[in-house]
């Protein structure tokens, strides 16, 4: 914390990022605002308060680090570095040891290190969800004699689920494209490679429609966002290295979870004190961008849904979408605008545009999973907007969220179909015949 | 943690949930603190109730154990206001943050203290609605927050600030007591005198707010000066060519490049020495004439560049740029000390310059940002709080600061409040019996000293008790016997010793003005005549501002100020011949205070003498200013029962070009409904009266059941496009009798006198949406304002003399030997 001084400094109190911030809205405590967890951090640093001290551990934790705060502030706090710089203080100060705690350590030492352990992990996950178990204890009600925090991971798991057709299509190969094309790199993501595979495939065949070649690393790991959110930054670095080596080719980097976009877009602040790497993960971090920003290059007459080439199809068949920024993509990657454009390229009327949509679901990586509570109200919030757009279908552009907004939206009884907005591409363009074989 | 605050937060517990109290020191550390964070006094807890009556239990709860307490919303405030010193406790108020109610026919909202500024706003926005007071904080400030500061804003130079927009408040007393406090209200302006109290009075629990019309069409200009200097002068020159903007702000050189590297950047020229943001709001036509007025004066003053901003885009981007403004200093500075004083706008150049030089002398970096039009500044003062030597020099420098602003004639805050921040200095603007008569009224509101203590005034030797008990034994023996009537005194030492006198002996004295509404109490035993105070002290066109004593008529008042095409825009009961010190002593407004307002937003300053003989200045001589108590509210419409008014400073406003009256002819409802319809039709009248017919005779109006009166105000083509507007209104509604008076003075001058010559009449208030329910017929005399449903009628009505149980305690304490008589609360509205 101490050496975070002048980051800290930054910060003049004036306040104008409470507001912004889901847990001191819910809880009006200036504890639970940006400025009281900067104030905390600062009175740690300073001596004022112990690291041990149980405000700060509690309300660190209830921090859901959606940097919202960030976006709004005049002076440009950055709150998201200082926020992981507490948490790896707490962990060191704190260690936790109860069991949800030591699980959580366990797995992602274990599991999220190793390629083939968390090929194994999600692997049955996807079996087990493929399957219909979950929606089978969830439509019984015997979800719910699990303790109510597994009843939700089952509907979280649940709704990682396709809603559409496509998603079955084979990704057109890499040679298939000439020589011209402009190369990118895909970064699938464990989640993404895990649950999303049919995403990261939709992702491939809208690049490569776009006239781009892609080809994922096969050495790519997860992007340490969950380890650094836990504090465990060296695990965190641990993997960033790993991608590092992994995509040093010197293309573009595009991801479609805002999650995994913001953290590899920090790898060049988390090593930034490793000379042996720190050019290398700058260089890395200015190469990320979300698969929105990448087709935004796209020139308007070369897009396959230009005016000239073909209409628009109907993908929606008249239900209404709406749209959720994902917090990560919205502050982490700045690519908040993009995403929605690219949305409306392909959803026109049926849009219905989502109060409060900049704010955070809840999802917050593994948040809704050791911070339930305040979790559960955050989404609460964010389930009452949807409700009021009476939107059939939400698109949403980080994995996380659209399993906490569909879990969240089944359990409440809402009929909402939640996707990533490149599936609803995906899924356009292949009404429309841009794969070549129409449907 | 001792036994009584063991047992203490126990109780607390018990009223509102022991989660919504806390109490660990650890967590408390966060609240040791406010937007000014170099003040740190941590609360033994802080509390958050949910509702009144939860809030009432708690202050009953902390005055049994005589525990202090401090009200807190976001904790935005800049004036160390919201600490709870000596281990108070700390009742927050973020967690009631409801809008109660939306009434959109009447333009107004009833809100929870911790609703956020912007959110009533946004909430009204679909209505074409908003809540006018602005402050660069909005985002997250509170009302109840904003009403403790009475907080201005970027729009508050032409729309006025937090009083002028607030129309009612529940407010819980130390002890518990419920009250409610209304503009409305036939007695005391205890509202007005309670808004900007910073917590020390009462709490908020519920606020009614005035909600305004969206401005239908808007033009921002971006001004570019190569030197503030040129900047400064042409804002006194824009507001001296009778231009009224809804915003004129400036921006220096160092806040345009902090700015343009944060968020916020809007384009700002880096390079310009100054910028002027200038907006202009109203309706469209005439506008651009407007726009093309400023840009004449800028460019004529030294302006590099003045253009109007692009698109809508470009200009929520400079205005968003301007209020992050003081946050973006965040980057070029660890820290920042903003400071907050008021000049009058006409010395803005010379203060600027002091400013700079002080800085510079201090070696201090410092940068502005400020509403230029009000002639508030905000120095920003760059400082390493790690520096002793350097928090040293911040603080002398700020000082020196205020010095200079009030030596200008200007104040020490103009928004901002005094809180614990600037209570040493506060008596560089209030003398020793200012601040008495103050405490007098703090003890009314709060005999316990419970509340908020320790901010605003500096601990003097009394209060309220302690004087009233001097005046009695500093009476000195009379050697000549005060008779019934006095020869008028011509000055107010003359004055205060017949006041000194009248108590020795034990008469009662009632101040006379004009004489055209008094109504003498039998239990008077001397009138006191004000004749001789006749003399118009000042008028300073640039600053908008005049001074002049209480005996001096409006009517020569005005056309005095007409001479610098300026006005005061007052229209009460008048034959020609009411004083200003009458005017302002019944506080009454009249048929164009829809417009215009009503007295108590047009003085800002006043010399009273008190029951003791003291004399007093109360508010000051700029038109925004949060020094001490607003006792300026409370004198006025006081009836002479509180003291004496010798001498008034008022805000003027600019003439308008062009003034026309539309007259119609209808049935009572059909015209009621029309003149509803006129005023949802996004124009601006500033009177809408209903008059009866054998009223409307009396001004010379013949009509079969009742005349409707619209009045417009303003320039050539918005006046004309108005009219033309109103009359598609009254036709569009079947009303097929109109005419237009463009010349239309005598109409509205016949009007003011009928209340003089029909003496007796009262006025009440309803709600506009109620008039269609209250009963008039065509042969009474009554006239009716719609907008703001004002009803006056003529007939003798019993004085009701007696006042609520506060307003007693606020008569005792500045008059406990009830020598000022007289009060008619009757005709008050
Ligand atoms: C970036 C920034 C810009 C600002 N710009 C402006 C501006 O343009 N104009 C302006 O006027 N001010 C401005 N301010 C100052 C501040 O925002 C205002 O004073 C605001 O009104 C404070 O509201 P709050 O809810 O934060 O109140 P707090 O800071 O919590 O409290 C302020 C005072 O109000 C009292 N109080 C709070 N709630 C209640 C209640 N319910 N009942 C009774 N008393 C109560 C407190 O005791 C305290 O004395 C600015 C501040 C910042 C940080
Ligand atoms: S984080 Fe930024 S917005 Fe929040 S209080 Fe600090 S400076 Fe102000
Ligand atoms: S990251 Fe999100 S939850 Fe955390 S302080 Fe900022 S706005 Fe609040």
């Amino acid at each position: 914390m101490a050496q975070q001084g002048e980051k800290l400094l930054a910060c003049i109190h004036c306040g104008l990022c409470l507001e912004a911030c889901p847990t001191y809205v819910i809880t009006g405590d200036e504890n639970d605002g940006p400025r009281g967890r900067l104030y905390l951090m600062r009175a740690v640093a300073e001596g004022r308060l112990e690291n041990t001290s149980d405000a700060f551990r509690t309300h660190i934790d209830r921090c859901l680090g959606c940097r919202a705060c960030e976006q709004v502030c005049p002076a440009g706090v950055e709150y998201g570095q200082l926020l992981e710089a507490s948490r790896e203080e707490l962990s060191r100060a704190q260690p936790k040891s109860d069991f949800t705690d030591k699980v959580l350590r366990f797995v992602l030492k274990h599991v999220w290190l190793s390629r083939t352990r968390l090929r194994l992990f999600f692997g049955s996950a996807r079996v087990f969800r493929d399957l219909g178990l979950p929606r089978f204890l969830l439509k019984t009600g015997l979800a719910r004699l699990f303790s109510q925090r597994a009843h939700f991971a089952l509907a979280l798991l649940e709704n990682s689920r396709t809603i559409f057709h496509t998603s079955g299509k084979s990704v057109p190969s890499a040679s298939q494209t000439d020589g011209q094309s402009p190369p990118v790199l895909l970064f699938a993501g464990c989640v993404g490679g895990g649950l999303f595979a049919r995403v990261n495939r939709a992702t491939e065949r809208v690049l490569f429609a776009n006239g781009f070649k892609v080809s994922a690393p096969e050495d790519q790991v997860c992007c340490g966002a969950l380890h650094a959110h836990a504090g465990d930054l060296d695990g965190a670095r641990e993997l960033a290295r790993k991608n590092i080596a992994a995509f040093k080719s010197g293309e573009p980097i595009v991801t479609n979870a805002g999650g995994c976009g913001a953290m590899l877009a920090s790898y060049g602040h988390l090593l930034a004190n490793d000379a042996s790497v720190a050019e290398a993960a700058a260089q890395f971090s200015s190469r990320v961008r979300d698969v929105s920003q990448q087709l935004q290059t796209v020139e308007a007459e070369a897009a396959p849904l230009n005016k000239k080439a073909r209409s628009v199809p109907d993908t929606t068949n008249g239900r209404c979408v709406t749209y959720d920024t994902s917090c990560h993509l919205l502050y982490g990657q700045h690519a908040g605008d993009a995403s929605q454009q690219m949305l409306s390229a392909v959803v026109g009327p049926n849009f219905v545009p989502l109060e409060g949509s900049e704010r955070c679901c809840g999802a917050a990586g593994i948040y809704n999973m050791l911070q339930p509570e305040m979790s559960g109200r955050v989404l609460q919030e964010k389930l009452d907007h949807v409700r009021e757009t009476k939107a059939q279908i939400l698109a949403t552009g980080n994995p996380g969220c659209q399993m906490q907004i569909g879990a969240g939206a089944q359990l409440a009884g809402i009929k909402l179909q939640v996707c990533h907005p490149i599936e609803l591409i995906d899924e356009a363009y292949a009404q429309a015949g841009v794969y070549g074989d129409g449907e | 943690m001792d036994q009584l605050t063991d047992k203490l937060i126990d109780n607390l517990g018990a009223i509102v949930g022991r989660e919504n109290v806390l109490s660990k020191a650890d967590e408390l550390l966060v609240y040791e603190c406010d937007g000014l964070p170099h003040h740190k006094h941590r609360p033994r807890a802080v509390v958050f109730p949910s509702s009144t009556e939860e809030t009432s239990a708690i202050m009953r709860e902390l005055a049994r154990a005589k525990v202090s307490f401090t009200p807190r919303g976001a904790g935005t405030g800049l004036s160390g206001g919201a600490l709870a010193l000596d281990s108070g406790v700390v009742i927050e108020f973020a967690r009631m943050r409801k809008i109660l109610r939306i009434d959109v026919e009447n333009r107004l909202a009833v809100v929870q203290p911790g609703v956020v500024n912007l959110h009533v706003s946004r909430a009204v926005l679909p209505y074409d609605l908003y809540y006018v007071p602005d402050p660069s904080s909005q985002p997250s400030c509170t009302i109840g927050g904003n009403i403790a500061e009475s907080a201005g804003g970027i729009h508050c130079l032409k729309y006025g600030t937090t009083t002028d927009h607030v129309l009612g408040c529940r407010v819980v007393l130390a002890g518990g007591e419920i009250v409610d406090l209304s503009a409305e209200y036939n007695g005391y302006d205890l509202l007005g005198t309670y808004v900007g109290s910073e917590g020390t009075f009462g709490i908020t629990t519920e606020a009614t707010l005035r909600l305004s019309q969206v401005p239908p069409a808007v033009r921002t200009l971006l001004a570019e000066f190569a030197e503030v200097d040129d900047a400064s002068h042409a804002v006194s020159a824009i507001i001296a060519a009778g231009v009224m903007p809804a915003a004129l702000e400036m921006m220096d050189r160092e806040i345009i490049r902090a700015v343009e590297a944060s968020v916020f950047a809007a384009g700002l020229p880096p390079d310009a020495g100054a910028a002027l943001l200038i907006e202009l709001d109203g309706i469209e036509a005439g506008l651009d004439d407007e726009a093309r007025k400023v840009t004449g004066i800028c460019m004529e003053y030294g302006a590099r560049n003045c253009r109007l901003a692009r698109d809508e885009t470009e200009r929520k981007k400079l205005w968003a740029a301007r209020k992050g403004a003081f946050g973006a200093i965040g980057r070029i500075s660890p820290d920042s000390m903003i400071q907050d004083a008021v000049v009058p706008r006409s010395r803005l150049p010379e203060v600027l310059h002091a400013a700079y030089d002080i800085a510079a002398r201090h070696q201090l970096r410092i940068a502005n940002v400020f509403h230029a039009g009000d002639g508030n500044l905000h120095p920003l003062i760059c400082f390493d709080s790690r520096s002793a030597d350097q928090v040293r020099r911040v603080k002398e420098a700020g000082r020196e600061l205020m010095e200079v602003c009030v030596a200008a004639g200007g104040t020490i805050t103009g928004e901002h409040g005094v809180g614990l921040d600037k209570r040493d200095l506060l008596p560089l603007v209030f003398s020793e019996a200012d601040m008495n008569a103050m405490l007098s009224v703090r003890a009314a509101f709060d005999p316990l000293g419970l509340c908020n203590p320790g901010k605003i005034i500096p601990m003097l030797r009394g209060c309220g008790e302690a004087r009233a008990i001097s005046a009695e034994t500093n009476a000195v023996p009379l050697a000549t016997k005060l008779q019934s009537a006095v020869p008028p005194p011509d000055s107010i030492e003359e004055l205060s010793e017949i006041v000194k006198r009248a108590a020795a002996q034990g008469l009662t004295i009632t101040p006379a003005g004009g004489r055209t509404l008094l109504n003498t109490n039998p239990a008077t035993n001397l009138i006191v005549e004000m004749s001789r105070f006749n003399k118009i002290i000042e008028h300073e066109p640039a600053d908008l501002i005049a001074v002049a004593q209480a005996g001096v008529p409006l009517t020569t008042f005005n056309q005095k100020l007409a001479e610098n095409g300026q006005w005061l825009p007052l229209d009460p009961p008048d034959n020609g011949h009411a004083t200003l010190g009458g005017i302002i002593a019944t506080g009454l407004g009249g048929p164009q205070q829809f417009g215009y307002g009503r007295p108590r937003g047009s003085v800002i300053g006043m010399t009273v003498v008190l029951a003791d003989g003291s004399i007093v200045k109360a508010g000051g001589r700029v038109v925004k200013n949060v020094a001490g108590y607003d006792l300026c509210k409370l004198f006025t419409g006081s009836y002479g029962t509180l003291g004496i008014i010798t001498e008034l400073i008022f805000k003027l406003r600019p003439r308008p070009a062009r003034e026309a009256t539309v007259v119609a002819n209808g049935s009572i409802p059909e015209l009621l409904a029309a003149a509803r319809g006129v005023l949802d039709a996004r124009l601006f009248p500033v009177g809408v009266e209903l008059l009866s017919s054998s009223l409307a005779s009396r001004i010379g109006i013949e009509v079969d059941s009742a005349a409707l009166l619209i009045r417009f105000a303003g320039n050539e083509k918005g006046v004309a496009y108005q009219v033309e507007q109103a009359l598609l209104h009254l036709k569009n509604a079947s009303i097929e009798e109109t005419g237009v008076a463009s010349d239309d003075s005598w109409i509205w001058q016949n009007l003011a006198a009928v209340p003089v010559r029909e003496a007796p009449s009262f006025a009440t208030h309803v709600l506009p949406t109620k008039l269609a329910d209250t009963s008039l017929d065509s042969h009474s005399l009554w006239q009716v304002g719609v907008a703001d449903g004002r009803v006056r009628t003529f007939k003798h009505v019993q004085p009701n003399t007696s006042l609520d149980p506060l307003s007693q305690r606020v008569k005792h304490n500045l008059d406990p030997l009830n020598l000022f008589r007289g009060h008619d609360y009757e005709h008050a509205a």
